[in-house]
């Protein structure tokens, strides 16, 4: 989890997460265009995000394709917020189901 | 067998989303958890998947009586290391009208623990993100119940667990 915080520490960082949140499985070349920063820069900062499980990458012919993994968030969420947003999100969505049945 | 040659090649079309997770266990362990119907419900929302798991079978997730979830063909049986499934939503009439997807389980022991990577594709270009959204919760649940046998309460993790009871 230490690798999760530090590589989310960086405001560069983030912007790359941001780009693949918008669209999934970029290639190198499409993020490098994105961000005001060389390719090795933007290199360097993708493999960092990858050795802390937030990216993950495939291969589609000789390009290499990056994608958002949001699971090790999720885990950061498990641990520390679902004891105090249980209680919240039952209620939402108690109250969603009523609102939706009236309509 | 290198990282790049595991994985799904990716297709040139359509949605594609990856998930991966460590989790410290046995591939074993982490077959039997995606493919035996008591355990998968404990992590999955509270719907269980049932199969006889062989190439080609079928497969049906939900809640009997109360909500389907999914079905879809068992396209690739390799236990313990790939499960590849063709996966049709029925949870609403929103996302039954998305058609057929694929979702591919890879395994792969990395030290002490295991590599989880779910790749969810051939989904269409403007795909319903209710589709494959879920997958991190039910990731985090199946790492909790490997490695603590606890289930996770998050909000919404357990939504149809005792469904059946109180329907």
């Amino acid at each position: 989890m230490d690798e999760v915080f530090k590589a989310l520490a960086d405001p560069t960082r983030r912007s790359l997460l941001d780009e693949l949140f918008k669209q999934d499985g970029q290639t190198l070349s499409a993020l490098e265009e994105r961000l005001p920063m060389s390719r090795f820069g933007v290199m360097k900062h993708l493999k960092v995000l990858e050795e802390a499980g937030l990216i993950t990458t495939r291969k589609r012919g000789r390009e290499k394709l990056h994608f958002l993994n949001p699971v090790p968030i999720r885990l950061v969420h498990d641990r520390w917020v679902s004891k105090y947003a249980e209680p919240w999100a039952s209620a939402l969505s108690q109250l969603k189901d009523e609102i939706e049945e009236d309509e | 067998m290198d990282r790049d040659q595991l994985y799904t090649v990716v297709g040139g079309r359509g949605t594609m989303t990856v998930f991966e997770i460590y989790i410290k266990t046995t591939p074993e362990r982490l077959w039997e958890a995606i493919t035996d119907e008591e355990m998968r419900r404990k992590y999955s929302f509270g719907v269980g998947t049932s199969s006889d798991w062989t190439p080609g079978s079928e497969y049906r997730s939900g809640v009997p009586g109360v909500i389907d979830i999914a079905s879809g063909e068992n396209l690739v049986v390799d236990p313990p290391r790939r499960l590849v499934q063709s996966f049709k939503a029925l949870w609403s009439e929103d996302v039954e009208r998305e058609g057929t997807s694929r979702v591919t389980w890879e395994i792969e022991p990395v030290g002490d623990s295991c590599r989880l990577a779910v790749t969810h594709d051939q989904l269409s270009e403007t795909a319903n993100s209710e589709l494959y959204g879920g997958w991190p919760m039910i990731l985090s649940g199946l790492k909790t119940l490997l490695e603590t046998g606890e289930q996770l309460t998050t909000p919404g993790s357990l939504r149809y667990s005792g469904a059946a009871d109180s329907a």
